[in-house]
């Protein structure tokens, strides 16, 4: 056998990849080198917004497809880490963030929506995180069961999220689209016409609300947490006075 | 006397204050009701920002004054509270990303300037807040001295802070003011103007790139010290197995 047959060269790959499993340094951990290429898609996807819809779109998007992978990855490979899931919360958020700028500009009557909206999906998510990492929580997706039913049922069930999560991100997706065109006509009735963007964006719309109001709910129980644990630990301080 | 004499009235006025000062509810902290007022001013001013910019940003720098008077006041008043250091934060990232919405609105060729500024803005603000949380730091702003010289200088001296925080502030202030002016005219040299905001720019942007370097060095060392805490919680598991 030479060093370029089949079989050395298998045994090559795994190596390899055996390697990037064994190593210690959590910048390398395969849920983070996903990230890595989550963040290089999304500043890619941005930087041609203004322009290009259907590149940055199919960039933005596999972002968002992998947001869905590394979670995956993470608990496969026993690689989960405190950096990734913060890692993951910034791009989701920058990203949303940051698709929601172009809308503003796309949208110019609308601006003061979009940045309502992106200051609540921020604070929101930055209160709950904060929140449980003071509570000690190991995931902030780990609820207390007996807290609020509407966050039980969206934390609880995987397929909830991500229907809810998608849907949300669909929404703001079709906005963008539906700037450039319509999409190709799905029902023609007479002259009238519906395109298939604004189809989608009508179906998701329930979904894109609905994750904002558990976003305030989230903000509400996230503020109240935080005064309790400020409540108990003023408490202590005069008691050990 | 009468119950509306002055002596009465003072007597009333200073037990409702009192009143206030001794509250256990965090929400009716005197820094948070600051806060509250925060919030009031920052929706108002973008409201109004697309068009009217003398309301709007009397609204927003006023916003940004309360944001040194809230600190001072819980120091004074004994009404420091995790949720209010919280509270701030949150006012501060989502009041500049709001304001970058409509500079890039404004400024269309800048969008992707202003969206990456914004995520580094929100990013480095986050990690930093979350590492130093998972660490147990009292407060962000208490560094490990013996760490990064340059966050160092930055966190120890609170006339640097506010110096960096309020030139920064300015400079996007005057960026969103040019939109509509130049000012009044300061240097005039034959037929050459230059007005007060294009001068307060100039003056400021060293500022500008100073503390979103600094903002990177914050992202940097928060990404490293969130990675150590994983490493040392991986090691602990595998003895502990």
């Amino acid at each position: 056998m030479t060093d370029s047959s089949p079989e050395n060269s298998q045994i090559t790959k795994e190596s390899l990849f055996e390697k990037v499993l064994k190593t210690k340094n959590v910048f390398l951990f395969v849920p983070n080198l996903i990230g890595y290429a989550r963040v290089l898609l999304s500043i890619v996807s941005f930087y041609i917004m203004p322009t290009r819809p259907y590149i940055s779109i199919t960039c933005y998007l596999s972002s968002e497809f992998l947001d869905a992978v590394d979670g995956h990855a993470a608990r496969a490979l026993g690689q989960c880490t405190k950096f990734g899931a913060m890692f993951d919360m910034l791009i989701d958020r920058c990203s949303t963030m940051c698709l929601c700028f172009i809308l503003a500009m796309f949208y110019p009557k609308w601006t003061f929506f979009f940045q309502i909206w992106t200051a609540i999906d921020v604070a929101s998510h930055w209160l709950h995180l904060h929140t449980a990492t003071a509570k000690g929580s190991d995931s902030h997706k780990k609820i207390n069961l007996s807290g609020n039913p509407i966050l039980r049922l969206y934390y609880t069930s995987r397929k909830v999220l991500f229907a809810m999560c998608a849907g949300n991100e669909l929404w703001f997706s079709m906005v963008y689209i539906l700037h450039f065109n319509e999409g190709p006509a799905v029902i023609s009735y007479g002259g009238y016409a519906i395109g298939l963007w604004r189809i989608i964006l009508y179906a998701v719309t329930p979904i894109m609300i609905l994750k904002q109001i558990i976003s305030l709910i989230h903000l509400y129980t996230a503020a109240l947490d935080m005064t309790v644990i400020d409540e108990t630990e003023r408490g202590n301080q005069t008691k050990n006075k």
